[in-house]
């Protein structure tokens, strides 16, 4: 990061102004944001090497379990979140499998589903559409691990440095660049409304049976009119500010600050209705030794060979990618919800987990899947199994979270029913 | 007027049913009167004739008792005399029908789909394909309707639709009409330690690795090569690109380590965005290969060793792949092997790898691989300036004034008919009134641009075209996904296609010419439902050599070269089910149990000679799809027989039905699971039906592989219980089988043939028309049956019939000219 061009990330702390929605700067868009009430958001959190399982499941089932050494930094949360054991996408062993975390679809068997391998962010992204400035935000140091992808199958990649995550968030665009968007929108509303004129001619001509497919078009050409029309209108709007300390300046920028900032600029992504979709990926990449006690790399901390010390290093990475997480969770929840009941963090689907059940043994089932927030009367630590002993597809998981968004589906890739989750 | 024709329908009808009913309650009314209700049908349903609402039972009546399959065998049965009288109250009550129905032959409109999209802008702007830099890529895919991609009520429209076709499109523009500067030409010399491979892991802090002096060999096939002074293309224009590449070490290994057949030639894939080119490559000589390729800018270049080997070992990643290098050292040169294991030294960790481990012997892999010993790249070049595909489009110095002069062709093509008087007007008005601002050039773009998202282009079939424009469209995207082109409208035109003949000829010659690849690649796809070959997938720990030789991929091969086959040679429809030969390659070999098969990867025609296989019903492809992951289906392997090949179409089971999941613990065979439901009466009278189409391929595995017994591993046990598989069982009507070939046989009947024959025209119409006809078509689809029986049932002679029949055309058949 150089000198000239920093960036001041102060935390989010209470001598911050609560921000202005950003959607209720523009009278069109109050109607999608109000209509159903405050917004629900999702936040995933995932990393490539699963987790040590002995010291990630707790050792006991119901509400009152006994919260696990790995899950020590979500204690506050207990009440409040589900942990599911024995669910899994029914994959092979081996690593390179862990990028069907979010689809249960390997890129290589994609063809065989519509969607490809949609990752449920993206699916959820796709539902959020242009409600708001940005349908989906991801973020990662280093590399990130491969968990987002579109239904085209195409891989969608994370913001991996904190700086750029924060000029795409907060700054805005140059008068240049202002000017080149608004140019397209305009362009391409002019197209539509040349289409417009075009189709009376074949509407015309249609039987009663055309129309119904006729009109879909129709439908279709309006909406984006008006859809292009809120986006210049997001390019008049300047984005919230966000005026915070130097996390990420040199001297302070460990992974565990620069960690943070990103968590806390996507927490303030949320407050201020910027997306309502965000992704954090804990990469295999990452110098973890930074962390007190860490001095392996983290794949080599998972093959441990079952060496306590060894063991410990890994458990002390997976307990700090928790603890990164409990800290944003629990920012949010001393958020109140903008115009709704309770905190940012009832209103925000979490979900941490991972495609790969643990790297020490390549498994890639019994997956470590915690949910918390969103709404819902969670459960506790659940044995997912079916009475026959059958795994559960995380899929069927998958398929309950989007009904929660109120997204209208029941199937998802390989799903086979939902997961029983039930909601205020 | 009407209400006379209607009472002599309703007469007519009458005086039939008073010369049937005796027999039909004597011997149906015992079981469908309206208190049992067997198979939820009782005699009432069928009124006196039949009707919008009850044609479905008087169809499968007739099929019923033509098959035989009612009465059930052990009720009293009807005479041959008797049947037949039957039979033909029936039918002739249908035929009536649909004579008075006014039934209409219209469907729907529907949007393109993705690929028809992607061909049709690549067709209006007259350019090979939609260009490198994947246009196209944000499409939202496609939802299939039980395998096709043709579905209009599945094809849906939306504004996310919308939004991405103008993007798409612009990007497609954009890459064909160049405004600005002629850009410079470059010449970059690419030795072979600046070609890279590219990081598959998600370890990305490791450098990647890059060529040595004497080449960049291709180890992994996960990994793709780049340029690391051309990664993607600066400047759209055409680019020569020189690659000088050799292949080394085929045979070294043996084909049972490595999965790769030594008679297999080495190939490089040269990837330009989605426009892939693959090259043989000859042994240790220098093969020099020549692209001369139009390139977007932004296209990535990539390359790629194209292969199903090298993920036998481990896991299936590649790096257990060196172990074998150790097996062959040790084997050929121990004097090297034991110095390599006396230099293993302890690995930081503490750990100590046993010599066979992978880890020694990376450096002295001799697996068979590209080489690429350098590249040329040259661009861009413009054989004119503006470029030739712009002049084209375009023309020289052309002016917003003569907007529509310009628009016109590009217009007629994409439209699929002539642009009528003002049509243009708008789009004229649109490119005038932005040329001040964007100059003459972009502000034409912005026509182009308005002509090809517009309904005329993006929704097919609508009630804008003429019959006969229509109808060349309809040819045009059956055939080849995409816009007719100028023969075929002249075609049209000119009558020539008002004829069956007429039809026949234009058909063979586009399918026998190679025009028609996407019908010989989509129809068979959607018609087989080949996409879902690995929707559950058998299990990757149980049937390791279907995923680690990719067997799904040759499956489908196998099915798409018996229906080329079958087009190319015009063969009788009812080989799909009779054939004793297939085509197969070694992999396919070995999973069927076939000795003698050279061993390599190409596909070659096979003759069965025990009566298992050949054709559709031995082929993995469909016993892999019907498969669950871990056990076979009986019932999915049933239905798919009855819906795809025969046109039944049982009823589902009610929704409040509880299906048990079979236990694998109790160790029973599956059919000893599904007897238990035939014993209960809800399910019995279907599954009476549904099961014995499904028992006979109970000795071939979830992968297609032919099998004596069930092996089953109750969980928490590692002994095996082997089970003999009892593959018997008999049809409705009494005909019995006791295995496959049997059933087989079985499936031969003229009836049985003639519901092939019905129910291949019925998919290849729903492909046509994006809907399934309608069941009161029933008449329209026994006069193309009836052809196609005249002609012996040859597939061209079946689909020209199809092209032909008003049900293709939605309208009756014009007047020849």
């Amino acid at each position: 990061m150089t000198a000239n061009r920093r960036t001041f990330l102060k935390g989010l702390g209470g001598a911050l102004a609560l921000p202005m929605l950003e959607s209720q700067l523009s009278a069109a868009d109050a109607n999608t944001l109000n209509a159903s009430g405050p917004p629900l958001r999702f936040l995933v959190v995932g990393n490539p090497f699963g987790a040590h399982p002995a010291n990630f499941f707790p050792k006991n089932f119901g509400k009152g379990f006994t919260i696990s050494p790995t899950l020590k930094p979500l204690a506050w949360l207990r009440d409040r979140m589900t942990i599911l054991s024995h669910t899994d996408h029914n994959m092979v062993s081996g690593h390179g499998r862990e990028i069907s975390f979010l689809s249960g679809v390997l890129p290589t068997d994609a063809q065989a589903f519509p969607e490809k391998n949609l990752s449920l962010d993206q699916l959820i992204a796709r539902h959020v559409g242009s409600a708001v400035r940005y349908d989906s935000v991801g973020a990662a140091l280093e590399g990130g691990i491969r968990m987002s992808w579109t239904a085209n199958g195409v891989e969608k990649r994370p913001f991996t440095d904190p700086q750029r995550l924060f000029d795409h968030l907060f700054l805005n665009l140059t008068p240049q660049d202002k000017a080149a968007r608004r140019d397209l929108l305009e362009r391409n509303g002019t197209i539509l409304d040349t289409v417009q004129d075009q189709f009376k001619g074949i509407l015309n001509t249609a039987s009663a049976n055309d129309r119904v497919r006729l009109d879909q078009f129709q439908t279709s050409v309006r909406e984006l009119e008006t859809t292009l029309a809120n986006r210049n209108d997001w390019l008049d709007k300047d984005k919230p500010t966000f005026d915070v300390s130097d996390q990420l300046d040199q001297a302070n920028a460990t992974i565990e600050n620069r960690y943070d900032a990103i968590f806390d600029m996507l927490g303030y992504a949320f407050e201020a209705d910027l997306t309502r979709v965000a992704s954090v990926e804990f990469p295999a990449a990452l110098k973890y030794t930074e962390i007190d006690g860490v001095t392996r790399s983290y794949h080599g901390c998972t093959h441990n060979g079952k060496r306590e010390d060894v063991t410990s290093e890994l458990v002390a990475i997976e307990t700090f990618q928790l603890a990164r997480l409990s800290r944003c969770l629990r920012k949010l929840d001393s958020i109140r919800e903008p115009g709704g009941q309770g905190s940012l963090l009832d209103h925000t689907i979490v979900l941490y987990g991972s495609g790969m059940g643990y790297g020490g043994t390549h498994s890639n089932r019994d997956l470590p899947i915690l949910v918390a927030g969103g709404g819902f009367k969670h459960l506790g630590h659940v044995d997912a199994r079916s009475n026959t002993g059958a795994h559960l597809p995380l899929c069927n998981l998958f398929v309950t979270l989007m009904q929660r968004f109120g997204i209208e589906r029941d199937t998802f890739n390989t799903s086979t029913g939902t997961f029983e989750l039930p909601h205020a | 007027m009407r209400r006379l024709l209607a009472m002599g329908a309703l007469l007519a009808g009458w005086s039939l049913a008073q010369a049937n009913p005796a027999l039909l309650k004597q011997h149906c009314a015992e079981c469908h009167n309206a208190e049992k209700a067997k198979g939820k049908f009782k005699l009432t349903d069928l009124g006196l004739v039949p009707t919008a609402a009850n044609f479905q039972r008087w169809l499968d009546s007739a099929d019923l008792l033509a098959a035989g399959e009612m009465p059930p065998e052990e009720k009293a049965q009807l005479t041959a005399a008797e049947r037949k009288q039957l039979v033909a109250y029936f039918k002739s009550g249908l035929a009536k029908y649909e004579a008075t129905a006014k039934l209409s032959l219209r469907n729907s409109p529907r949007r393109m789909n993705n690929r028809e999209f992607a061909n049709s802008v690549a067709a209006a702007l007259l350019i090979e394909d939609v260009g490198t830099h994947q246009p196209v890529a944000n499409l939202i895919g496609d939802s299939l309707h039980h395998g096709f991609d043709t579905h209009s009520a599945t094809l849906g429209m939306s504004k996310f639709h919308l939004e991405q076709y103008v993007e798409a499109v612009r990007r497609i523009v954009d890459a064909t009409v160049l405004t600005g500067k002629h850009p410079e030409r470059h010449r970059i010399e690419v030795p072979s330690t600046a070609i890279i491979a590219a990081h598959t892991s998600q370890n990305i802090t490791r450098p990647e690795r890059r060529g040595k002096r004497n080449g960049f060999d291709f180890l992994d096939p996960k990994q793709l090569g780049y340029f690391e002074t051309f990664k993607t293309a600066p400047e759209t224009g055409r680019y020569r690109i020189t690659i000088r590449a050799t292949g080394l070490d085929r045979g070294v290994y043996n084909a049972q380590d490595t999965g790769l057949f030594p008679a297999d030639p080495i190939r490089l894939n040269v990837e330009m965005g989605d426009r892939i080119q693959t090259f043989v490559l000859p042994d240790n000589k220098v093969r020099e290969i020549q692209l001369d390729e139009w390139l977007a800018a932004g296209t990535r270049l990539r390359l790629r060793y194209p292969t199903d080997g090298l993920t036998l070992r481990g896991n299936g990643n590649f790096k257990f792949q060196n172990a074998i290098a150790g097996e062959h050292l040790k084997a050929t040169n121990r004097k090297l092997w034991d110095e390599v294991v006396a230099n293993i030294k302890t690995r930081p960790s503490g750990r100590v790898l046993r010599p066979e481990s992978w880890h020694h012997w990376v450096n002295y892999w001799q697996g068979a691989r590209p080489r690429i010993l350098g590249a040329i790249v040259e661009g861009p070049f413009y054989e004119s300036w503006p470029p030739q595909r712009q002049l084209a489009l375009l023309g020289k110095n052309p002016s917003a004034a003569n907007a529509e002069t310009i628009l016109r062709p590009i217009a007629e093509r994409a439209w699929r008919r002539p642009v009528r008087d003002g049509e243009l007007k708008p789009i004229v008005a649109l490119v005038q009134s932005k040329a001040p601002q964007l100059g003459d050039v972009e502000a034409l773009k912005e026509g182009i641009i308005a002509v090809l998202v517009s309904p005329a282009f993006l929704l097919l079939n609508t009630n804008d075209l003429t019959p006969a424009e229509r109808f060349a469209s309809k040819f045009a995207t059956f055939l080849h996904s995409t816009l007719p082109d100028a023969d075929l409208r002249a075609a049209v035109t000119s009558g020539r296609l008002d004829t069956l003949t007429g039809i026949r000829a234009e058909l063979g010659r586009r399918l026998v010419n190679g025009e028609a690849e996407p019908f010989l690649r989509a129809f068979p796809y959607a018609w087989l439902e080949l996409n879902d070959i690995n929707f559950m997938a058998p299990d990757p720990d149980r049937y390791r050599f279907y995923h680690r030789k990719r067997l799904s991929e040759d499956m489908i091969d196998e099915a798409l070269h018996f229906f080329r086959h079958a087009i190319e040679h015009n063969r009788p429809l009812p080989e799909f089910l009779s054939a004793n030969y297939s085509f197969i390659n070694a992999d396919l070999a070995k999973l069927y149990g076939v000795p003698g098969v050279p061993a390599d990867s190409t596909f070659r025609k096979h003759v069965f000679t025990d009566g298992r296989r050949g054709g559709l019903l031995g082929m993995g492809a469909f016993l892999t799809t019907t498969a669950d992951s871990l056990a076979t289906s009986p019932i999915h392997r049933a239905i798919y027989v009855m819906e795809n090949l025969l046109g039944i179409h049982p009823t589902p089971p009610p929704p409040d039905v509880q299906i048990e999941e079979p236990d694998v613990r109790q160790a029973k065979t599956i059919k000893e699971i599904l007897n238990a439901h035939q014993a209960e009466a809800a399910c019995a009278s279907c599954h009476r039906n549904i099961d014995p189409y499904g028992f006979a391929f109970e000795n071939f595995d979830p992968t297609g592989a032919w099998r004596d017994v069930y092996e089953i591993t109750p969980p928490n046990s590692d002994k095996t219980v082997r089970l003999p598989i009892d593959a018997a069982a008999t049809f409705r009507n009494g005909a019995a089988y006791r295995d496959i070939t049997e059933y087989r046989a079985a499936l031969l009947t003229p009836v049985n043939r003639d519901r092939f024959v019905r129910s291949f025209i019925t998919k290849a119409l729903t492909y046509a028309n994006g809907t399934e006809p309608a069941k009161s078509h029933y008449a329209e689809i026994e006069k193309i049956v009836t052809h196609s029986a005249r002609h012996n049932h040859q597939i061209l002679d079946t689909l020209a019939a199809l092209i032909h029949s008003p049900l293709f055309r939605e309208e009756q058949h014009p007047v020849s000219k």
